[in-house]
């Protein structure tokens, strides 16, 4: 095909690899994707022809993702390793998109030098870089490659007809389709149709002796005259396009995407959420927005018209929801399903052949002469310098944009608990894991035990992941309550999954799962907390699956590789055989529609350089208002907002240099200040809102209203308060809070309590259950229990205790049904009671029945919403009978019981009182649990208060609770029939163990409150710590 | 039709087969040779027949694991029947059947060796409930070296060891196990179990006998001194707490105090018990008060109620004021030897305007003072009420201005 090696290409692709091939290996495995297409490629190497993969969602199938490049790390994983498989196929991938980009330039200019400098061009392009560093989506960078090569032989059977393109364009379609199957999809689109429209000009260009003589009839003349090749060609990659990955399309009929739209940053206003704007607009076009009237110039000349619109549209659905026209255009379906960055990336890379034409004409062409002409020779050199700077420092911003805003956590190290899995069959429950980031795909790939999570959200199962915009519960603190309120349903539920473990590398999601009723085991040797919930089943032996036919087995497993085969053949091999024997080269004929590059448009660099200014007036603009914004002392609202952010993001230096320190803080007495505050608000909430009133604003004092909301993993909270600004030498300095001056009376005292520990397995075996070791589970009795409506709320309420000498853990599951004795809802006790009790402890209970959130009216998902918004299930038949299911486990863990209610004080609306912590350990979130009795001292309502700050060791908190609201309550069933403790009557247990139980015996010690529903209460402490000693 | 047809044909050719075949056998008479009707498991079963005539049928032999048919090797006129392995190695009755015309049948019965080589043995549950009613079982299934169980009636020594008493008693296997009750005792303590049969040991097993239910109990109370200082901690204690029983209930018993103050309001202090003694811990109040503690253990026992009183610390409350009226310094504040009151002693202000309470603020004394500084911002210059609140002192300050 060529005469002489083109040295650009060569050094295009000596460059490229040299450059990508090493950063990879610092990029790669961060990146967003990289690690989900690895634990693809695991399942193709374990099990090449059975697509259900169980490991995530309770189990999916993997013909949901075109199976090629995975299929490829899979084959040579086995050589060397899935890491081996990912890098190798990353190398290639970078081979094929410079090789692709510069046959696709060849193919548009019919220049070689001007297709050597776009695939120079191409190795440095921010879009690529951003594809490959940042989101690693290798599957959709092989296939634009492909498809790129794809081109000129569409545009040679399109042009001469002859067969031999015709197979190796479907060859190369093939392939395409096989590893991305959106890009021949919109290729087919944006790039082919163009192309088609292309070759019908060149056709019509032939019939008339000058590009301006070809009229619409001449036009269409070419286009009946192509129109057999055109349906030909465009019929069979239709076969190719549905035929090659048939299992994927009949998977998406039978199991479409019915679930609630996931936010992507590429569908935000670019110029409100300017973060997304950046990654999504900013970097993939980079310098290229400098050359857009270039670009636009060109492809709107004559011959490329088609591309000049195609470029226009893609341009356009680029820019997210920025205007309002790629919603319109795409529908509101197709536009919050697709991620709309795929556009711009297309988009680039289609301008890159003229990219490369300017930067010849400009280095080396009509352009430079024209500019050196009329400006002289250093402008030139001076212009050339400011862009090849711009290009370099857009490279190297996207490269490094991993490095300082990483989207992943540190890299964890998975062996640890890869062999934690492994041990003492851990792999026989699921297991979640929290805080991994997509790192969670790799720890998949590395063990056979399943998660109940998972990171291809398309292949979702579970309503209750399908239901909610959120991607992985991995994640769920970023995806605000949605999030948390999706982990909680599985945190209360978990025998439901089989979920007994949660690595969590994240202690913001400690107090939740503390009060779901978790159990921390042990922190293994890379830093991950292992949490466990007793009382799981393990995992069938058969699990479900859905099976497909054995053809589609076949298919899959076998038709992607044979097109790479096919391709290679009909491809290379030809072209070997081709130049071996016969030594002949005829170049392609879309080598004869050259240009002449002799004079460049005037008017077009008047444009230019107007355009270039106007950009460059914005680009000030933006860095000045981004100035003006985040310069932390122009004005309080700004200091305001530092101070919180840098609070929220514990950066305590940040926070101390806007603090006033007249009167004499100094940074250690200020850091000594915030390391002795722990709790929910300051160790575990992620700042959610922020708003100021300035309530008064003098020349150089401002009280203002902080309006602050915060998300925790337990509730959302709400805090107001009024901070005073004081402006110093010009700048805004926040005034700093008076400190609690409690002193308490000891300086060291002793604290008696019972540990436990259970032995587990005493001898070292891998039995089972060697009987011996068996504890017995710690007799509960269920005081009272009954089932109530409050408003429209169904709820079982009632008190259990702890009978047995040993502490025990508990999880309560309560069932509805009606009076036909249908089984209606079922769910466990959540935040409602303390999960972990003494020898004769009492705890009081509710058990919610939440239905799946907002699983009914799709449309009715309010914007903002709070973790502890509760979905009352919604019930078709009145409940009207109920059981209840007690189940104990010892349990020697969280039985901190030294937290005293110290002092109370009661009105008609609210309870004020402080809670005393007399132990060694510091509570780092207490809970009230409030029971409301009627004036006939019946348990009709429990009720709960997170306090929001931490109590110290011999310290003091205060708290308010707002009283119950007025709302109508009803006792619906109060039958201790089938209550059930370790599956056997709570009645005989009663009877055998406190036979002479005193009944109703602290009955007498109630608080009695002012209140029309209600006569009395209880306050019962349950304690998380967060650090224990 | 053609189908039915087929079928009658074929039914009839099976008739005419077999009766051809009975009647050519008629008459041979096949006797059972072997007198013995019990083998121990693990010999070789051999049934031996004697035979007339050059026939060899099959025997069908079953027992309780399953059946089969056995081919006789024909020694002259002896049928020799060996029965395999896995019905002569498992003891019980085994049914034999010869397939003959002149059917013989019988059975004989496999005994288990009368050597015990392993015992199966089961106790539960591992803990038990000291007093009358609780119970654990023993359950021991002596076995040969063939996994059968030993014939019914082979008697089981059972010993036990409570603390200086030791036991023994012997069972019978009846039905493949044998098994003992062994009742609870009203000492908590440890139980060491372990079973014997023909000569063959278990190794030690434990139950723990853990004590019962406490019962009524008293409370004290320990303190530094008898001020409403706000900073001091009252301790209280229970007496050891017992079952019914006197045995000391176990570690971890949760007891909670229910403190009732002047005012009617329930405080609330829990402990858990260690060798029977639960301790709690109260923070003084900052204000007199007497105190009616009662501790119970829910539903089961309670203590006696006992009352203490704190004397009041702080008796006046002196307030300055400075900086056009809006700092309010309140103190000193003193304490029972004119003592500066320990820093973090709560003082309250609320700020009214025309009897509405606009802002509350709540402060810590440090080194006996606490002031507030009212801001220009959120009070403009105008008349306000205070009042400060402290050690249950409320000083009313009405129509500060405020400039």
């Amino acid at each position: 095909m060529k005469g002489s090696t083109n040295k650009y290409l060569l050094i295009a692709l000596l460059v490229g690899l040299a450059f990508h091939g090493t950063s990879i290996f610092f990029t790669l495995e961060t990146t967003y994707d990289a690690l989900i297409h690895l634990f693809f490629a695991d399942h193709y190497a374990n099990s090449w022809f059975e697509p259900w993969n169980y490991k995530w969602y309770t189990g999916f199938t993997v013909t949901s993702y075109p199976p090629l490049v995975h299929q490829s790390i899979g084959i040579l994983s086995l050589i060397g390793g899935l890491k081996f498989g990912l890098f190798t196929v990353a190398l290639l991938s970078i081979v094929l998109f410079i090789t692709g980009v510069y046959r696709f330039s060849l193919l548009i200019t019919a220049n070689r030098t001007v297709a050597g400098y776009a695939a120079i061009l191409a190795v440095f392009s921010s879009s690529f870089v951003e594809t490959l560093h940042i989101f690693g989506q290798l599957p959709s960078i092989i296939g634009i490659s492909i498809l790129m090569h794809a081109l000129p032989e569409i545009y040679l059977w399109l042009k001469t007809g002859k067969y031999r393109y015709l197979f190796t364009s479907l060859s190369l379609i093939a392939v395409t389709v096989t590893s991305h199957h959106v890009t021949p999809i919109f290729g087919m689109v944006f790039f082919i149709f163009p192309l088609i429209g292309m070759a019908i000009m060149d056709v019509s260009r032939e019939q008339v002796s000058s590009i301006k003589e070809i009229t619409f009839n001449v036009f269409l003349r070419s286009f009946l005259k192509l129109f057999k090749r055109i349906v030909g060609f465009g019929m069979s990659s239709l076969v190719i396009i549905i035929g090659c990955i048939l299992p994927y399309w009949i998977n998406s009929k039978n199991n479409p995407i019915t679930q609630v739209p996931i936010p992507h940053g590429s569908r935000d206003n670019f110029l409100e959420i300017t973060s997304s704007g950046l990654v999504f607009f900013l970097i993939p076009w980079g310098i290229l927005l400098i050359l857009l009237p270039y670009i636009y110039y060109r492809y709107y000349s004559k011959r490329y018209v088609f591309f000049g619109l195609s470029m226009t549209i893609l341009f356009v659905l680029g820019t997210g929801g920025t205007t309002p026209i790629p919603r319109m255009v795409l529908g509101e379906t197709a536009f919050n399903i697709l991620t709309l960055d795929r556009f711009t990336l297309w988009g680039s890379i289609m301008s890159l052949p003229l990219f490369g034409e300017f930067v010849y004409r400009f280095s080396e062409g009509d352009l430079k002469q024209r500019i050196q002409s009329k400006f002289g020779g250093v402008y030139h050199r001076i212009i050339g310098g400011i862009l090849a700077g711009l290009f370099i420092f857009m490279t190297v911003f996207t490269m490094s944009l991993g490095y300082f805003r990483p989207s992943q956590p540190q890299k964890i190290k998975m062996l640890p608990i890869v062999n934690f899995l492994n041990q003492d069959d851990h792999d026989k429950w699921r297991f979640l894991t929290l805080g991994f980031g997509d790192q969670m795909a790799w720890l998949s790939a590395q063990t056979n035990a399943l998660s109940v999570d998972g990171n291809y959200h398309s292949a979702r199962r579970l309503p209750e992941l399908t239901t909610r915009p959120i991607e992985r519960l991995e994640n769920s603190k970023y995806k605000g309550v949605a999030g948390i309120g999706s982990l909680q349903q599985f945190l209360t539920t978990p025998e439901k999954y089989n979920l007994k473990y949660i690595f969590s590398n994240d202690k913001f999601y400690d107090p939740v799962l503390y009060f779901c009723g978790w159990q921390r085991l042990r922190q293994l040797e890379n830093g991950i907390m292992v949490w466990e919930r007793l009382n799981v089943k393990p995992i069938p032996a058969i699990l479900p699956k859905d099976e497909i036919p054995k053809w589609q087995k076949i298919l899959w497993g076998v038709i992607p590789f044979l097109t790479v085969i096919i391709a290679f053949m009909l491809n290379i091999q030809i072209l070997w055989i081709r130049m071996l024997k016969t030594n002949l080269k005829t170049p392609p004929v879309y080598l004869a529609f050259k240009n002449t590059y002799a004079s460049f448009s005037k008017n077009l660099l008047r444009v230019t350089h107007i355009w270039s200014i106007a950009l460059a007036i914005l680009v000030f603009y933006g860095i000045y208002l981004f100035y003006i914004k985040n310069d932390a002392q122009r004005s309080p609202e700004n200091a305001i907002v530092a101070y919180y952010d840098a609070l929220d993001f514990k950066e305590f230096e940040k926070a101390y240099a806007l603090i006033d320190t007249k009167n004499n803080l100094s940074i250690a007495q200020y850091m000594l200040e915030i390391s002795v505050t722990d709790g929910l608000l300051s160790s575990y909430a992620k700042l959610d809102n922020i708003h100021t009133i300035i309530t008064r604003n003098s020349d150089s004092l401002v009280t203002a209203k902080v309006i602050t909301d915060w998300i925790t993993p337990l509730e959302k909270i709400h805090k107001e308060e009024y901070r005073t600004v004081i402006k110093r030498n010009g700048k805004w300095l926040l005034q700093h809070y008076d400190l609690d001056t409690d002193i308490p009376p000891d300086q060291l005292y002793a604290s008696n309590t019972s540990r436990y520990f259970n032995q587990g397995r005493r001898r070292v075996t891998t039995e089972q259950t060697h009987h011996e070791d068996v504890l017995k589970q710690p007799v509960l009795e269920v005081l009272s229990a009954k089932l109530v409506q409050y408003d429209t709320h169904y709820a079982i309420v009632g008190e259990v205790q702890n009978l047995e000498s040993v502490p025990a853990d508990i999880v309560l599951k309560g069932t509805l049904y009606n009076d036909a004795n249908k089984e209606l809802a079922t769910y466990n006790a959540k935040h409602h009671v303390k999960h972990k009790l003494m020898p004769k402890e009492v705890s009081s209970f509710r058990i919610d029945f939440e239905g799946i959130a907002w699983s009914k009216t799709k449309d009715s998902i309010p914007k903002a919403f709070n973790p502890d918004e509760f979905t009352p299930i919604e019930f078709e038949e009145q409940p009207t009978k109920f059981n209840l299911q007690v189940a104990g486990n010892v349990s020697g863990s969280d039985l901190y019981k030294e937290a005293s209610l110290s002092a109370i004080s009661i009105d008609s609306k609210t309870i004020t009182g402080s809670v005393f912590n007399s132990g060694i350990e510091e509570i780092t979130v207490p809970q009230l649990l409030i029971t409301y009795y009627d004036k006939d001292k019946t348990l009709l309502w429990v009720d709960h208060l997170f306090i929001k700050e931490g109590i110290r060791q011999q310290r003091q908190q205060t708290f308010r609770y707002p009283l119950l609201k007025e709302a109508s309550m009803r006792v619906v069933n109060d039958s201790m029939e089938n209550i059930f403790v370790n599956g056997l009557p709570n009645e005989g247990i009663s009877n055998k163990i406190v036979p002479d139980r005193i009944q109703n015996h602290t009955d007498a010690q109630l608080q009695k409150i002012e209140h029309p529903d209600y006569e009395y209460i209880k306050i019962e402490i349950n304690s998380y710590i967060g650090n224990p000693n | 039709m053609k189908y039915k047809q087929h079928i009658f044909l074929f039914i009839a050719i099976l008739i005419a087969t077999i009766s051809t075949g009975q009647e050519k056998d008629q008459g041979n008479s096949i006797g059972l040779l072997t007198s013995q009707t019990e083998f121990e498991v693990g010999s070789t079963v051999l049934l031996q027949f004697s035979s007339a005539e050059a026939v060899t049928p099959l025997l069908y032999c079953s027992n309780s694991y399953g059946s089969t048919v056995i081919t006789p090797v024909l020694e002259e006129t002896t049928l020799n029947y060996e029965i395999p392995d896995f019905i002569a190695n498992k003891s019980g009755l085994v049914h034999w059947k010869l397939i003959h015309n002149n059917p013989t049948s019988g059975s004989f019965v496999m005994s288990p060796q009368q050597h015990v080589a392993t015992m199966e043995t089961y106790i539960g549950p591992p803990t038990i409930e000291a007093g009358d009613i609780d119970y654990t079982m023993l359950v021991v299934i002596p076995t040969d070296a063939l996994d059968n169980p030993m014939p019914e009636g082979t008697p089981v020594m059972v010993h036990h060891r409570f603390l200086d008493t030791q036991t023994e008693e012997e069972i019978e296997t009846k039905k493949i196990i044998s098994y003992k009750n062994i009742s609870s005792r009203r000492k908590s303590g440890r139980l060491f179990i372990a079973a014997e049969c023909l000569e063959t040991h278990s190794t030690e097993y434990t139950v723990d006998v853990l004590p019962a239910i406490p019962t009524d109990f008293t409370i004290s109370v320990d303190r530094p001194h008898e001020y409403a200082d706000g900073n001091q901690i009252t301790s209280f204690y229970t007496s050891i707490l017992r079952d019914a029983h006197a045995n000391i209930v176990s570690d971890g018993t949760f007891v909670t105090f229910f403190i009732r103050n002047k005012a009617g309001n329930v405080l609330k202090a829990s402990g858990t018990t260690v060798q029977g003694i639960a301790t709690a811990k109260m923070i003084h109040p900052d204000q007199e008060e007497q105190w009616t503690v009662q501790a119970y253990v829910d539903g089961m026992a309670e203590s006696n109620t006992i009352s203490i009183a704190y004397q009041q610390v702080v008796e006046n409350v002196e307030i300055a004021f400075a900086k056009a009226n809006r700092e309010i310094q309140v103190g000193p504040l003193k304490s029972f030897m004119n003592q500066m009151i320990p820093d973090g002693f709560q003082v309250v202000l609320e700020v009214y305007k025309d009897n509405v309470l606009l802002e509350t603020y709540t402060k810590t004394s440090r080194k006996g003072y606490v002031s507030f500084s009212l801001e220009e911002a959120i009070f403009k210059n105008d008349t306000y009420t205070f009042t400060i609140k402290t050690a249950g002192l409320e000083k009313n300050l009405p129509n500060i201005k405020l400039w």
